[in-house]
């Protein structure tokens, strides 16, 4: 009976027979986006107690990465869509890290594998493209290859939460495109349409990607954030908006113009799906200085009412329907594939990447199981390389270590440095890792 | 423990300056470097380079195939004039221009250049078989095509070696149509009028010459800059 169940639920998740999978709603817009020195690359990195033996890592990596077929795939190109195909060459293989991480990741490139591993000290580092799955489902991978290098080093480890058990299949939800199960709203809500202020500086040579961490005590932002009446991520959003009004303030314009951020919002929490892919949504807490000054309470205040408001079931699924739309189009999908990337990309460059001016994403606190705590220092995240000149900013917590991470490509780091300025004067301790140096 | 004086932020992994405000961190009471491993390995990463054998194969065959089919077609069912010459150049034209794409070898781009110039030189003369002469190669053809050769050159070397900010490239892409305009003006009037007297191509200078003043000045002076900035902020 037990075998037959094993059987039925194998044969449940052959997606397309196990050859292909399409790509998710999201994933179809970033391989548009790939240009020489830009890939929609993020990096999920954990800190271990111990020093990584990279032998005992790679055996790590085969043996959990199996466990996850959408992370085990190549992208491939068809005459109307991309999708992703099962990648049975060797590799992924781990290597040393290096200073400038979310390097652009070609498609045929490192056996046309879309993740890479790397270490360094106590560190293991995932970086995966996004078409194949958002942060949720890149720390399922990272934490399940960690806690199977744990095990290897003959620790005992239990599965949960994010830790997966790589013995069983994968199951169907966790390779289901969630949106088009949610994209059923009636009507669909219009985009943000106004262009928000884009950071001035001056572009970093390629393959450069300067990195600021500050790392600090999840229990002091959360007391700061209470005193506001605000969460951490209000309150940290508040801060970014208040860092760029700063910075917009300090340079000369003709004219104002809004400040936004784009910040992801993980939609499991919303419509129930276990997908590993990518299911988020972005939304646009904005500050108009053009209204008059605002005051970083005020500000603080906006953020929170613009949450409120806009972070509830209802309005997400009108806005997973908006995007849906267009892809189910019959007109859109017949069109070839290489038009679609032609007007995608000018699209995205022309417009949706001015919507915003800088990026925001809050991974939560992570949950690991109770045996795998004693050998995590903390956590990192980074958003990966800005599309245009600007600062992408991603914030982890794991215990009492609260983790934020500015990703920028440009030299000047003034949004950075307004940023964990004002949480200093309010009083937060604040440690700064960077991967920045000036060239002597 | 370090400290930035300026920021209030506590400075980890052995940085030797504040990365927000590249303030630098001494010590006076530890002069001497404590070793730290940092919190970023110093070494840069490079991207595997893409194999491109594959599609400069299949250019290649695709080019081969139909100029060796054209070349046929022509001798054997549409012999009046050799039309397939045209196909042929157009071929060995289109194959040299994508090398840099698809050949996998690096060569400075000045050479790819060279190469383009010389084709495209080579397809013209090829051409001058499909028409009455060779005179409109020799006198306007060839040289039109080494004026072009010579622009695009100093344009490469200007990106590569001199400023290349957006109003910098501005200035050599409105001087190269200037003297690509005036050149070609000239060599269509030494064939029919046999002396040079510039007509439209004069007025295209003229337009060239007061933006790249422009540009110039704005470029140059600092102080023209600020006072532009002063007088239109509001």
């Amino acid at each position: 009976m037990a075998v037959k169940e094993t059987a039925q639920k194998k044969k449940s998740t052959l997606h397309h027979g196990n050859d292909w999978y399409k790509l998710d709603l999201s994933a179809i817009v970033y391989p548009t986006l790939q240009r020489r020195d830009f890939s929609s690359v993020y990096r999920l990195s954990l800190l271990l107690r111990e020093e990584v033996e990279p032998d005992t890592l790679q055996k790590a990596v085969d043996m959990a990465l199996p466990r996850f077929p959408t992370y085990k795939a190549s992208i491939r190109k068809g005459v109307f869509w991309r999708y992703l195909e099962p990648n049975n060459r060797p590799g992924p293989f781990v290597q040393p890290d290096i200073k400038n991480p979310c390097m652009p990741m070609p498609f045929k490139a490192n056996n046309r594998y879309l993740i890479r591993f790397y270490y360094y000290g106590n560190r293991i580092s995932l970086e995966a493209h996004h078409s194949l799955g958002d942060g949720t489902g890149g720390m399922c991978v990272l934490l399940t290859v960690a806690a199977t290098y744990l095990r290897l080093k003959g620790y005992e480890i239990e599965n949960g939460g994010f830790v997966k058990d790589i013995h069983s299949a994968p199951e169907e939800g966790e390779l289901e495109d969630a949106y088009m199960k949610y994209a059923n709203a009636k009507v669909r809500p219009p985009r943000p349409s106004e262009k928000a202020y884009h950071v001035r500086g001056t572009k970093e040579p390629f393959y450069t990607l300067n990195i600021v961490d500050g790392i600090m005590s999840a229990s002091e932002v959360m007391a700061v954030a209470k005193k506001y009446n605000a969460t951490i991520t209000e309150y940290l959003n508040a801060v970014l908006l208040y860092a760029l009004l700063q910075k917009q303030e300090a340079e000369w314009h003709l004219r104002l113009k809004p400040v936004a951020i784009a910040m992801p919002v993980n939609l499991r929490r919303f419509f129930p799906s276990n997908t590993l892919r990518n299911f988020i949504t972005m939304i646009y807490p904005s500050v108009d200085p053009r209204l008059g000054e605002y005051t970083f309470e005020e500000i603080v205040v906006h953020v929170h009412n613009y949450m409120r408001y806009y972070i509830n079931e209802k309005l997400l699924r009108g806005d997973i329907t908006t995007n849906a739309a267009t892809q189910s189009h019959p007109l859109i999908r017949i069109v070839p594939l290489f038009l679609k990337d032609f007007v995608v990309s000018r699209f995205y460059a022309a417009v949706q990447d001015q919507h915003s001016s800088a990026g925001l994403t809050n991974m939560g606190v992570m949950k690991v199981p109770e045996s795998m705590k004693s050998h995590i220092e903390r956590f990192d995240i980074c958003m990966g390389q800005p599309f245009s000149r600007r600062t992408n900013c991603a914030i982890i917590s794991f215990e009492d270590v609260l983790t934020i991470n500015f990703a920028s490509s440009i030299i000047e780091a003034d949004v950075e440095r307004y940023f964990f300025r004002k949480l200093v004067k309010d009083g937060i301790h604040v440690k700064i890792e960077s991967n920045r140096e000036r060239e002597e | 423990m370090s400290y930035c004086v300026n920021c209030g932020v506590e400075l980890g992994g052995g940085l030797e300056e504040c990365p927000l405000c590249n303030t630098p961190v001494i010590n006076p009471k530890e002069l001497e470097k404590v070793t730290v491993r940092p919190a970023f390995p110093r070494e840069k990463g490079q991207a595997e380079p893409i194999r491109k054998k594959d599609m400069w194969l299949l250019i290649t065959v695709v080019a081969v195939v139909t100029a060796v089919t054209c070349v046929l077609l022509n001798i054997l069912v549409y012999d009046s004039s050799p039309w397939s010459l045209a196909i042929v150049g157009a071929c060995a034209l289109l194959w040299v221009m994508l090398i840099p794409a698809t050949v996998p070898l690096k060569f400075p781009v000045y050479i790819y250049l060279f190469w383009d110039g010389v084709m495209l030189s080579v397809y013209l003369y090829m051409l001058t078989y499909m028409t009455a002469g060779q005179v409109w190669f020799w006198r306007l053809g060839l040289p039109f095509v080494i004026l072009l050769t010579v622009v695009a050159e100093v344009f490469a070397f200007c990106m590569k070696h001199l400023p290349r900010g957006f109003l910098v490239t501005a200035l050599y892409i409105i001087t190269s149509i200037g003297v690509i305009c005036s050149g070609l003006e000239s060599l269509i009037d030494l064939i029919v009028l046999e002396r040079i007297s510039l007509k439209w191509s004069a007025i295209v200078l003229t337009v060239c010459v007061i933006i790249d003043a422009t540009i110039v000045t704005l470029l140059s002076v600092k102080r023209f800059r600020n006072a532009i900035r002063r007088r239109l902020h509001f």
